[in-house]
Formats: structure tokens, sequence, C-alpha cells
């Protein structure tokens, strides 16, 4: 139990000789054994004066997304949405793989901010920020490694509602759910993607502002309801939702084309709820004091 | 190896550091001793970098600590050791900074052996953990980076009288193989078995630095403590404290820092 007498240069770099920071550099601190899986980060280790790889901080933050029980529930739970909502699309909508895949897009359009404000806000709740932002000072770098993984994820989730739909389709046609509709346009792969990517955005800027899971996952899931009020508060309400509801502007991305006042809505509202909050949310981060 | 220049921090109209200043050198163990409250931690925060003081600078060998490339090489820090996601286990932790610092993932089991927890331990999330166990985590981890500064805020705390004499030594070896340390406490026996130098805080401002035997002026580190620090904290409390505990004349308990948001 008790190991005194052991320091980490002793059985690692040979006496503690004067700590010339020329000295660390290049130095493996250990014997690098063939289960190092880190070697190809080797080049650019102990080097205190230089900052850490970007590439490195993008791995570290990807694996606290799956690294405890939530991160993994919350994961599974994505998966398996998507691949059941296009699977059981297809018993009824029949052999047409877009359609099928289009579905999962209601799952993803409200888990995915979810996963985003979790990864945003996760560190001050456990108040992990204090080892995180020790580590890396410079926090908009984490700010921005974290900002990845979500995004990267409506994609990948995106791509998969779609191969999934592919065999769903085939199977429905094959068991007599009529010919099979294999037009796929890449545009609408693209822009209903990208839709994907949006609400992703939307929850990182959400939680970046918050810092408060709660709150954030509360305001990202009410604003469909809030948006169908206003909408119907008269014309100025109406014209409201138009430019500022990012559920509704983004739908016509999902068309394959879009008019230029489509994307002026759209760009308005990706500017009120994601530019605006990122910003302010990015400034409070690396202002607040962490504790 | 570090330095407090006039270090000052106003939250509003509280003043909770005023003009700070202190150094700890090469090869030297400093205790950083006050009351809860008395501004430890928000100093320890200053120095690196987790809070902006509002006047005056604090630097680790010679530098601002968020000016460093990747101070977790040079630096050793452990500020509270109850911030942690009760969900990972204590070797995802390690292996979560190892792979930040870009050292071997190796090197998280080389610092669980360093603070004597088992294989076993370091795959139980960190939920069960007593507070002993997550402050061994937690020096585990400041070492992950083989620094030549280690900062521990209240490292003591919870540590069994086993866990105690453990780092102890461990602190000393470090000191002796060159190792800058200041660790906080409001345990003073603790950091006076251990330390070379004391600062001691109170309010916010230094009351007094020197070695333990300057402090002690021949009548005991705790005599200098609570003269001290008896006009700059509460009042005593009315009652007598129950078997003479450690500060019974300025009524505090020696309980845990973390109750108090300004500490």
């Amino acid at each position: 139990m008790i190991r005194v007498g052991h320091h980490p240069n002793d059985a690692s770099r040979g006496a503690r000789t004067g700590y010339h920071p020329a000295e660390i550099t290049g130095t493996a601190p250990g014997p690098v054994t063939k289960d190092d899986t880190m070697n190809d980060t080797m080049d650019d280790t102990m080097n205190a004066d230089r900052p850490i790889p970007f590439r490195r901080l993008l791995a570290v933050e990807a694996r606290k997304l799956a690294d405890t029980r939530s991160g993994k529930i919350i994961t599974v739970v994505m998966v398996g949405l998507v691949v059941a909502s296009v699977a059981a699309r297809g018993t009824v909508a029949g052999p047409k793989p877009q359609t099928l895949a289009a579905t999962a897009g209601i799952a993803l359009g409200t888990l995915l901010p979810v996963l985003a404000i979790l990864t945003m806000t996760g560190e001050w709740a456990h108040r992990t920020a204090l080892t995180t932002f020790a580590l890396e000072p410079r926090r908009h770098r984490v700010l921005a490694a974290k900002s990845v993984p979500p995004l990267v994820a409506a994609v990948a989730l995106s791509l998969l509602a779609m191969l999934v739909a592919v065999p769903v389709t085939a199977v429905v046609a094959q068991a007599g759910g009529g010919p099979a509709d294999w037009d796929i346009q890449p545009l609408w792969l693209l822009g209903w993607t990208g839709v994907n990517v949006l609400m992703a955005a939307q929850g990182l800027a959400l939680g970046t502002l918050l810092l408060n899971a709660p709150a954030a996952i509360v305001i990202s899931l009410s604003t469909p309801v809030l948006w169908a009020v206003v909408g119907r508060l008269g014309s100025a309400g109406a014209a409201l939702a138009e430019w500022l509801d990012l559920n509704t502007t983004a739908a016509p991305l999902a068309s394959g084309g879009m008019t230029w006042g489509e994307g002026a809505r759209l760009a308005t509202s990706a500017v009120f709820w994601i530019v605006l909050p990122m910003a302010a949310g990015v400034v409070r981060v690396l202002r607040k004091e962490v504790t | 190896m570090i330095e407090f220049r006039n270090v000052s921090k106003m939250y509003g109209k509280v003043r909770a550091l005023d003009d700070v200043s202190f150094t700890v050198g090469a090869g030297s163990v400093t205790g950083f001793l006050g009351p809860n409250g008395a501004g430890k931690s928000t100093a320890l925060r200053i120095l690196v970098g987790l809070a902006r003081p509002t006047s005056g600078s604090a630097t680790v060998l010679g530098l601002p600590y968020a000016e460093m490339g990747c101070p977790g090489l040079r630096v050793g820090t452990l500020l509270d050791a109850g911030a942690r996601h009760p969900g990972h286990t204590g070797r995802e932790v390690l292996t979560l900074g190892a792979m930040t610092l870009g050292l071997p993932r190796t090197r998280a089991g080389e610092v669980l052996d360093l603070v004597g927890l088992t294989e076993r331990e370091s795959r139980r999330t960190i939920g069960g953990y007593s507070l002993g166990m997550r402050q061994r985590l937690g020096i585990a981890h400041a070492l992950l980076g083989d620094p030549e500064v280690l900062v521990l805020d209240e490292p003591a705390n919870g540590l069994d009288p086993q866990g105690i004499h453990w780092m102890r030594g461990l602190l000393r070896h470090l000191a002796d193989s060159g190792c800058a340390v200041l660790l906080s406490s409001h345990l003073l026996h603790e950091v006076e078995q251990v330390a070379d130098n004391i600062v001691m805080i109170g309010r916010g401002r230094v009351l007094a630095q020197g070695t333990v035997e300057e402090l002690s002026r021949g009548r005991g580190l705790e005599q200098t403590f609570l003269e001290l620090t008896a006009h700059t904290d509460r009042g005593p409390g009315t009652g007598t404290y129950p078997g003479g505990g450690m500060f019974p004349g300025a009524g505090t308990h020696p309980g845990t820092d973390a109750g108090r948001g300004a500490a």
C-alpha cells in the first residue's frame, strides 16, 4: 500500500538532473510497449513548450462522449432509434428508401441537440472543468474539440439512417410491398444531413451559453411548442416564427432546392439560434472563473 | 519556482485576496495554511489560470501558468479531489489525462502504483470511492506528467492516518528530488510535519511566512497560528469545543473547504 521512495523519474527516465525543456523533448517517459496505442503521438509528446496538438484534444473529448454509462446509453439509444424508426416505417410506407431514412430525422432532431448539450455542459455539472482547463488553459481549444464529435455524430447517424433504409427497402419490396423506388436525390441526402448537423449545432450553442444541461434541454425541447404558439399569434407572430423557427426554416434544405428567400430565413434563424448563443457562450466560458 | 506578486482578488466588494506575495523554491515543501475561507483555494486557482487576479500576478517557473505550452508536463495540480465524474473509473481519469499530455497509456498504471491504488480499485467507478481514495487518485493525476512543481489544495482531507503518513513521505521524497511543492491545508499538524516553509493566510492576507522553526517561535506553530488568525476569522465559538479540537479558539470546524464558496 505504501510506496514511498519510488519516484516516477526513478522508474522511467533516470535521475532528475535539472529540467531543461530541451531535455524533455523527445524523451519517452516510460518503456513504450507494443500495446501502447499512442505511438503516433510520440513525436510531439513531452514537449512542455508546445501546445497540445488539437487532434489529441479531439481524441480525448471524443472519448469522453462514450466512457461513462450514460454516454454509452445515449449512443445506443440513438443508434437503436435510427434503426428502429427506419425499419418500422418500412413496414407501412413501402419500399421508398428516402422516405424511410427521413423518418429517423424525428429522433435525431430531438436527440442530437441533447447529446450536444450534454457534451458542452457535462464538465460544469461534475466540475471536471477544473481538471480539463488546468491541463489546457486555452479554453477555446477545448470548446472547439468538444464541438466536433456531436457534429460528426450528426453526419454519421444521418448516413446510418440511409444505410439502414437500403436493406429495409429491399426486404419490403421482396415481401410484396410493391416495386422499390430507388430514387435517392444526392441533394436531398446532403440537405437532410445538413438539417441534422444544424440541430446538433443548436444544441452545442445552447449548452455553451447556459452551461446547465436541464435548462438547455428544456429550452431545446420546448422550442417547437413555443413556435407553434407564436405562429398562431396573428401576422406578427407568424412572421416571427417564419424567420426564427430553425426547425421550419431548415426544412427547405431537405427539399433539394432552396429559394433565396428560404435561404435568408434559414440564415436569420441560424444566426439567432446558433451563432449568437455560441458567441456569447464562448465569451462566457473564456472569462468564467472555474471553481 | 512559484511566485505570487502582490496578488489581489475582489469579488464585488469582497476582497478575497489582499496583496498576497510569496515564493516557493525548488526542492522544498511550502504549506499554505489558513482557516476555512481564508482565500487559499482562490490563490491556487489564480496560480493555475482558472481565475484571474484583480491585480498583481502569479507565475510558475517564470511564466503565467496559462502561457505554458503544455503546463501539465511541468506543473501537477490537484485542486479538488471531489471534482470528478462519478461514472468514470479511476483508471479512465488517468487515461484521459495521459492522453491529453501525450503520455503512453502505461503511465496510468505507473502512477496508480505510486499512490497505492490497486488494479481492482482503479477499475471501479469513482462514485464508490472514499474521499481518501479520491485524494490518492488526484495525486496520481497530478503526478502523471512527472512535474517539477506540485500544487495541491487540501490533499490531506479525508486521508486516514496511514494515508497521511504515506503522503508526507511522498511529498518529502518529491521535494528532495528537486520538486517545488505548494500544498494548502487547514490541518496545522499535517502541514507542520512535512513543510519546510509556511505561508499563513487569513482573510485574504498573508499574516506570516517563514520556516516552520521561525514561525513556531519556540512555543509551537499552533499558538502562532491561533494568535495570528484570531482577529481575522470568525470570533470564538460560544461553547467549548468537545475534546479540545484543533482550533478551539477560532471556532472553526476542521471540516472541508468545499462548503464555503469563497474558500
